[in-house]
Parts: structure tokens; sequence; C-alpha cells
């Protein structure tokens, strides 16, 4: 948590510093040649910088004049939120173009912290061109796709002639079954995120919204509390029964991706970004992963989170036409073409879906793009900081033990009610 | 330039200008007010403003994800505080860490500041050793702890399971995590207690415990009948400033739980952080740091009251 942001904190230190020299350097020694326009881009450092870095070198070399530096920030998308708050509250022009969440756009907007953009939405996904469009304005431009998935070990699943299943009834057999047969002391069931961040909203809502159930209507709430109640007794179920590990709350995203990547999980809850990895020099299960939809609650139907990162403009930004222009590129078929290859990050446009070179690179994108399309939007409000808290600190104490997930309903319902009204 | 061409000056312009006068030869009130204003002004600027600041936009309705203008609202923020079970549960806690982190911390830094103390050759590597905790930043002391106490990688449960004892999942269990982050500042606040102490143990003179040992008294004796009672202006200022910043307590627990399990583990200072910095209401998370304020405030008083009654006593 802390390392990334001052990781963060360094990193801005260091740039500025930098900057202040090289414009000190400038005003010296150049004279009257044309200052270049330098752009300061704000990326979550699990949004993968390095690949952004590669893109944002070309773009440096496609435009003279223009050089552009990532700021790095924030290991969870809640601290990132925490970090631009403060930043975009004091007005702040140091930022030129952030990277947000899918959840943030509408809440930016509605505190008139990015700048509308003039573009045309109709060749992107559906669902990103709503959640990039405020009062009929384009507040921002998606800069990759993503839903949660099931990831699984297909050797495993052989091994036991078992098929990826379809509800969480057939997950908990099939973990049963593997685990007692491999006799592995270190091999999970299920990971999924019972930490307090961010993620867990996801986790709860996936079993909520299978019940057919939704938490707003109409900007009304529209809560059902037994379907709540059920969402948090199986997760909880899991941690009780061995599928997942007893420290279920202490997991976040990125330790599930860790531990299925180390081979010692056969079924986790995760996001496309863990793909690349799992599949990579240091993976233990390169080869042996599959992916597939997540599973439902028995009647119910398969649901999974919308996710998905964008490109906003900073509204403080002293260099609005250089930042739209930017973020045009960043969002643009080439760029996303290039990281769902070296990122395995969700395309945004549905034609690079069955793109030969992208499913050559990452076969399962060619299921993914019906998962997507109809992956659901977590409630959009601008007091959303407020709802995911209510429900992550909430799954997070009754996978802990601490609340049973009955009273955990009944809170989540208590405090959403005094948030959407 | 000279003091006879200044007052030459002076006396010159105080015919036409007679403010300027008294700004070169000032009486005894004007220099008053010319020698305090600044520190009146940096008071004024650091202090007075941001806190009416902040107990004015207390009476607001201010939140920043309405998209309304701020609004007068007056009690409305403070009224919304006893329906709120977080509010309550932070404030419990955050009383709690001090009644138990206060004490706790006087007993183990007064126990450093007494071994700090002893006349042994490698005296400097205790010292340094004091030194060390203090200088820490309070969120690398909360990181450090989380990792000590993380149920599969903690050093903590390594070494339960070493000396055949079951490892705990310490963050699943409010109680197992309060009393986690209670080490934790006891370990860090310790420290600070310890050299406040030890300063106050080397202003009282050796020849009262050499009359001491003349007259026969032990060293227990010795400590109640002279170490307690001449260190006691030390140990209230010590409390004092302990007893403030453990109601002000942040970065540890943040680091270390988060408020977790669920916000069990949450403090009030967390909780403003909160509400101003995630939630941007800006007009409910400055009702609570007023009532912060307030809490700091009466323990403040209670302890001068304590100062003063000692000081008629003696």
């Amino acid at each position: 948590m802390s390392v990334g942001r001052i990781l963060g904190l360094t990193a801005r230190l260091t740039a500025g510093l930098t900057g202040w020299l090289l414009g000190a350097a400038a005003c010296t020694f150049a004279t009257g040649a044309s200052a270049e326009t330098a752009l300061k881009v704000f990326v979550t450092s699990q949004g993968q910088p390095a690949i952004w870095r590669t893109l944002l070198d070309q773009y440096e070399a496609r435009n003279p004049g223009i050089k552009v530096n990532i700021e790095l920030g924030g290991t969870t998308s809640d601290m990132q939120a925490q970090y631009l708050n403060t930043v975009l509250t004091a007005k702040d022009s140091s930022l030129d173009v952030l990277m947000l969440d899918v959840i943030r756009p509408a809440q930016f907007a509605a505190a008139g912290w990015t700048s509308p953009i003039a573009t045309d939405m109709s060749a992107y996904l559906r669902a990103y061109a709503e959640a990039n469009t405020v009062d009929g304005k384009v507040v921002a431009l998606p800069a990759f796709a993503d839903s949660m998935f099931l990831y699984y070990r297909k050797d495993l699943l052989d091994k036991y002639g078992l098929q990826p299943p379809k509800t969480w009834d057939e997950l908990a057999d099939a973990a049963k079954k593997v685990t007692d047969g491999e006799k592995n002391p270190n091999l999970q069931g299920l990971s999924f995120q019972g930490k307090a961040i961010e993620g867990a909203v996801c986790t709860f809502l996936v079993p909520y919204w299978s019940q057919g159930k939704v938490v707003t209507k109409d900007g009304k709430l529209d809560f059902d509390r037994d379907a709540a109640t059920k969402s948090l007794a199986l997760w909880k179920g899991f941690a009780d029964s061995g599928v997942a590990k007893k420290n279920i709350a202490e997991v976040a995203t990125d330790d599930t991706r860790k531990e299925f990547q180390g081979g010692n999980v056969l079924f986790a809850v995760n996001w496309a970004y863990a793909w690349a990895m799992s599949q990579g020099a240091e993976s233990a299960v390169a080869g042996k992963v599959g992916v597939a939809r997540l599973p439902a609650i028995k009647g119910g139907e398969q649901a999974t989170c919308l996710g998905g990162w964008e490109w906003g403009v900073s509204a403080f930004s002293k260099h609005q036409d250089e930042a739209k222009k930017l973020v045009e590129y960043l969002s643009s078929p080439e760029v996303s073409k290039y990281i769902a290859i070296n990122g395995s990050l969700l395309p945004t446009y549905g034609k690079l879906y069955k793109d030969g070179d992208v499913t050559k690179a990452v076969p399962w994108f060619a299921d993914a793009q019906a998962i997507v399309e109809t992956a659901k939007p977590r409630p959009v409000t601008p007091r959303y900081n407020e709802v995911s808290e209510a429900i992550r600190t909430t799954v997070n104490a009754v996978l802990a033990g601490a609340t049973t997930p009955a009273d955990g309903a009944a809170q989540i319902e208590a405090r959403l009610k005094r948030i959407i009204r | 330039m000279t003091t006879s061409t200044l007052k030459e000056r002076a006396t010159r312009a105080t015919a036409r200008r007679p403010w300027l006068a008294r700004w070169s030869d000032p009486d005894d009130t004007t220099l008053a007010v010319i020698l305090l204003a600044p520190a009146a002004i940096l008071l004024g600027v650091m202090i007075v403003y941001p806190v009416s600041r902040l107990i004015y936009t207390s009476f607001l309705d201010l939140s920043l994800t309405s998209g309304l203008p701020p609004r007068f609202a007056g009690l409305a923020n403070f009224r919304q505080m006893p329906d709120d079970p977080v509010f309550w549960q932070a404030t419990w806690n955050t009383v709690l860490i001090t009644l138990i982190t206060v004490p706790g911390s006087l007993l183990v830094g007064f126990a450093l500041a007494l071994l700090a103390n002893l006349p042994f050759r490698m005296k400097w590597s205790v010292r340094l050793s004091l030194l060390i905790p203090w200088a820490l930043p309070l969120s690398f002391a909360g990181l450090i702890f989380g990792w000590f106490f993380h149920s599969e990688y903690g050093v903590v449960n390594d070494v339960l399971n070493r000396i055949g004892l079951p490892g705990v999942i310490w963050f699943n269990s409010p109680r197992l995590a309060f009393a986690a982050i209670c080490l934790a500042i006891i370990w860090k606040a310790s420290s600070f207690m310890a050299m406040i102490i030890l300063a106050g143990l080397q202003t009282i003179p050796r020849s009262l415990y050499e009359a001491a040992d003349v007259d026969g008294a032990g060293r227990v004796r010795q400590f109640f009948e002279i170490t307690l009672p001449l260190l006691k202006p030390t140990i209230v200022v010590a409390l004092i400033f302990r007893t403030i910043t453990a109601l002000q307590t942040f970065d540890i627990p943040y680091m270390m739980t988060g408020g977790g399990p669920g916000t069990e583990t949450a403090t009030l200072a967390m909780y403003i952080h909160q509400n101003t910095v995630s939630f941007l209401d800006l007009g409910y998370g400055s009702a609570l740091a007023v009532v912060m304020f307030g809490l700091s405030m009466c323990v403040t008083a209670l302890y001068l009251r304590m100062i003063r009654g000692g000081g008629t006593a003696s």
C-alpha cells in the first residue's frame, strides 16, 4: 500500500526536481529556443506501466516537442483515488492525463475534475461508451476493457476428468475432489478477494447479481437483503469449508494472481491482466491455465463485474489540447491491439477480439467479447466511494468472521440507505 | 548608519508623521506589540485561521460529490453523529487506544529509561537502540508490524509454530488485531517516553542518592522517595504529549489493518481522513475533526489542572 504511495511521491519529487532543473537549464542555455511541452500522465502501478512507457516513447518520437512523463501511484484503485482526490481538490495542475478506474469518470465529471473530449464513441464497446459519457458529454476515453473471469488449472481438471464449473456448488465439489486427490497442503481450491479493497465490491456483487437482483434502479436504492445474505454466506462458506484459505480476508487482487501463478490455486477469480503473467517465464503454471465465465448461484445466471480503465484529461491541466491529443492516441485501436498482445489487457474495440494477432497471443480473448459485453457495471453515483466502502468493509468483516452474513447484509443495506436516497 | 543619525531622522519625522516616530523609538506598549507581532501572525496563520475555518466548515453542508454549492446547515453534521455506528466505533477505539497505550508506553518507557541510566560501559548502544524506534516514521512502523502479524508470512506466527503453538490469523479477529495495533503503538511510543524520562533522570542530583545510601535507604525506597517524586513534572509533560498523539492515532492502524476487519479497528482520525479525502464530505469530516479537537482540549485541560494541583501541593 504505502510502498506504492511512497514510490509515487518519490517519483513525483524526482520528476518535479528534474523538471525544475531542466527548466532552469533550458532558461540558462537555450534562451530563445522553443520550449517543449512536458505532459505528465498518472498511471496505476498495477496497470503495467512498462507497456505504457513503450507506447509513450513511440508517441514522443512521432511528436517532436512533446515529452511525456509517467507518474505512478497507489497499488489499489482506492489508494489511487485518495491520492487523485487530494491533488484535484487542490486544483493542482501538475497532472495532465489521468488513468481512471471505470467507476470514476462519472464521479470525476460531477466534481468538474475532467475536461470533456469531443469525439465519436460508436467504435468502442457499448459499456465503455456509456461509462465515459455523462449527460451527453464524453468525459474520458477507454484505455482497456476488463471483467472478472474464472481462471482454472486445466491440467488438474483434466487429470480428474472435470469440466470448468457452471455453478459455485459445482466449483466447491470440483475443488474438494482435486484437493483431496492431490494431497498438497499448499493447494487452495479457490482464491478470491476478501481484503477491504475495491475488488471486494465485485466479490460481493457477482453472486448478488447472479440471483437476478440489482443495487439501484433508476437512481433509487433497490437492495435485496436475502440475496445479499446469500452472497456473503457463499463466500464465507468457501472459507469455512476449506475451499478457500482461512485468511482470505487478507487477500488482495494481486495476491490471488501471485498464488495462482505460483501453482498453489486451482480456481481463481481475477481480471484479464493475470493471464499475461501466468504465461510468463516466472510462472509455474504456463500452458496449464484455462479461463471461463464466472459460475452462477444455483438456478441463477452467470454474472460478472465490469472493470477496465479510462484516460481522462485533468480540468486543471495547462496543456489541454496536447493532453487530449495524447489521450486520443492512447485510446486508439492501434494501442488497444498492442496492449492486448503484450499485456493481455482486453480491447475496447469489438473488432479486435477476433483479430488474428490478438487471438494468437491470447487465445481465450476470442470468446471474451460476449462476457465483457454482458458484464454488469457497479452502481453509478457520484457518492460511489461511500457505496464501495460500505460494501467492501462488510465483505471483509464477514470473511474475517467478525460479522455474520445476515448482519453484514443488514449493515450494507443500512449504510446504502444513508448514501443513496 | 549610526544611531544618532537615526535618532535625528526620527525626530524630524515625528514633526510630520508621528506614527513613524513610534516605530523608530517606540514606547513600551508599542515595543511589546512589535515584538509579539511575528509570533501572533504565525499563530494566526498556522493555528487560529485553520481552526476557525474548520469550525466554520463543520456547520456547512459541503460535499464535493454533490455538485451543489456549500450551504449553511446549522448543527446537521453534528446531529448525524449519534446515528452513525462507525463514528461510535472509531471514537471508542480511539479512547481505548489512549487508555491502553499511554500507560503501556509510560511503563515500558520508564523501564527503558532506568535501564539506559544504569552506569555501565556500553551505555551508548542502549541509548542508540532507544532512538531508532523513535526516529522511524510511523507509517513504516505500521507496515513493519503489519508484516510481523501477517498470518502466512509473519514472523510472529513463525515463532509460534517453532515453539509448537498453532499460528493465529491476527487480522481476522477484531480483538487480536486491536491488540497487535496497541503493541505496535507501545513499541513505537515507549522510546519517546524513555528519552524524555531519561532526560528527567539525569537532572536528579547524585548527592540525593548518596545521602539516602548513608541513611540506609534501599534501592526500592530510593526509587519511591527520590526518583518518582522528582520525575513527576517530567512524567506529566511526557503524558500530555503522548495522550494527545494517542488521540490522533492514524498511521499505525491505517497501515496495519486499514481499520479491518470491517471497521473494527478504525480510529477517529482514520474516519475523519476517510470522510474528507475519500468521500469528499468536507462538512461532516470537519464536524468530526471538531469533536476530536474538543476531546484533545479536554484532556489537555485535565492534565494542566493536574500540574497546577501538584504545584500547590508541593
